[in-house]
């Protein structure tokens, strides 16, 4: 019955069906706002240079110059906060490491608990800085934790050897080791 | 068979999505650009006209659309697969947002069929664009997709998940309400 020829477009309706605009323009915005979501995502790369024009923002001038600049300044502030954290810590855990040495079994796990905790928080941290963040303290901080986690496995497969997790992590950091082809020069990381 | 215009737009569209799948954001602006203007029409036109509805269900179709990119086979236009990703959303949208309303057929049918309004002689677009926007949704998609996107019956069926016989009688009631809509309309105009 809905085949039936009389409910069908008369031409005048079928002209006006065929006049309706088949585009519109969205508002502007939506493109900028479609990037950010692909980037977001990671479809799409995330812009790292600065645009080779000036750019005015609270008043002053950002020349690509100028931003290179800033950007070694903050990686060399970057870098000296590293070399006093790593001296500062090395002292602090060999200050751990003697107290470990004249501990009983109860204070020991007591600071096995404590430094886990510490070392648990301080990644958790980390993973919540916004995406802006430094990619190499990121890098370097997961470097350092990979290695902590290993050693800790290796620590407690000395204490349980038929510790299933324990061996487990140590194969897949093994295999990481591994399959992983160096893709910058080796770099010595004090982590404690 | 494909014209030469086509095949060219069809390469090109090709070329962009694989610079797309590289990351390039400049090949993901010229790809949007190029086809987010007719997508935005089909949806904020399933959407009833709401802006803010289009913007989104655009923006997710090409969160989509760019996802599943490394799948999409070229067998198709470019074009018409990333509308029938927004046509998808859109109604993904209208459910989640309980705009929904399901249109049930009327028990006499036959009553439609001989006491509808006629064909109307003349229709102005921005009258019949208003009239398809405030159809129940159900009607206005059928109608949306056979009359003024051209889809077949079969196709509609599938790309909604119904019988064919459903979109026809979908259609058929569609074009009674949209009939009776405008001459309604035009009867207003003619008393003011």
């Amino acid at each position: 019955m809905f085949d039936d020829p009389r409910d069908e477009l008369s031409p005048a309706e079928q002209e006006a069906f065929d006049a309706l605009p088949r585009e519109q323009q969205p508002p502007p915005s939506l493109e900028q706002r479609t990037v950010a979501l692909l980037r977001a995502h990671g479809h799409l790369a995330t812009p790292i240079t600065a645009a080779p024009s000036r750019h005015r923002w609270g008043g002053m001038h950002w020349s690509a110059p100028w931003i290179a600049g800033a950007a070694a300044a903050a990686l060399a502030v970057f870098a000296s906060g590293v070399a006093v954290g790593q001296y500062v810590g090395t002292r602090n855990a060999a200050l751990v490491i003697d107290a470990n040495a004249r501990g009983s079994a109860a204070e020991l796990a007591g600071h096995v608990q404590r430094a886990g905790s510490l070392y648990v928080a301080a990644l958790a941290s980390l993973s919540q800085l916004p995406d802006s963040g430094s990619h190499v303290a990121r890098d370097s901080a997961r470097i350092v934790a990979l290695r902590v986690l290993g050693e800790a496995a290796q620590e407690i497969a000395l204490l349980a050897p038929d510790d299933p997790l324990a061996v487990a992590v140590l194969r897949g950091l093994n295999q990481r080791s591994r399959d992983q082809v160096p893709t910058v020069p080796s770099r010595s990381v004090v982590w404690y | 068979m494909r014209g030469a215009s086509e095949a060219v737009a069809l390469d090109s569209d090709r070329a962009l999505a694989e610079q797309v799948l590289a990351g390039d954001e400049p090949a993901f602006r010229q790809l949007y650009r190029r086809h987010t203007p007719r997508l935005f029409l089909v949806v904020l036109r399933l959407v009833a006209g709401i802006e803010e509805d289009a913007e989104d269900v655009v923006q997710e179709t090409w969160l989509k659309a760019v996802g599943r990119l490394e799948g999409f086979r070229w067998e198709a236009a470019f074009g018409s697969w990333l509308t029938a990703i927004g046509i998808n959303v859109a109604r993904e949208t209208l459910r989640r947002r309980g705009r929904r309303r399901e249109v049930d057929l009327p028990e006499d049918h036959e009553s439609l069929r001989t006491s509808g309004p006629a064909p109307l002689a003349a229709l102005d677009p921005v009258d019949l664009e208003r009239a398809i926007r405030a159809l129940p949704e159900g009607y206005r998609t059928v109608l949306l997709l056979h009359d003024v996107e051209g889809y077949r019956h079969e196709e509609i069926a599938e790309r909604l998940g119904v019988t064919a016989g459903t979109s026809k009688s979908q259609l058929f009631h569609a074009r009674r309400a949209l009939r009776a809509a405008l001459g309604d309309e035009r009867k207003d105009q003619v008393h003011v």
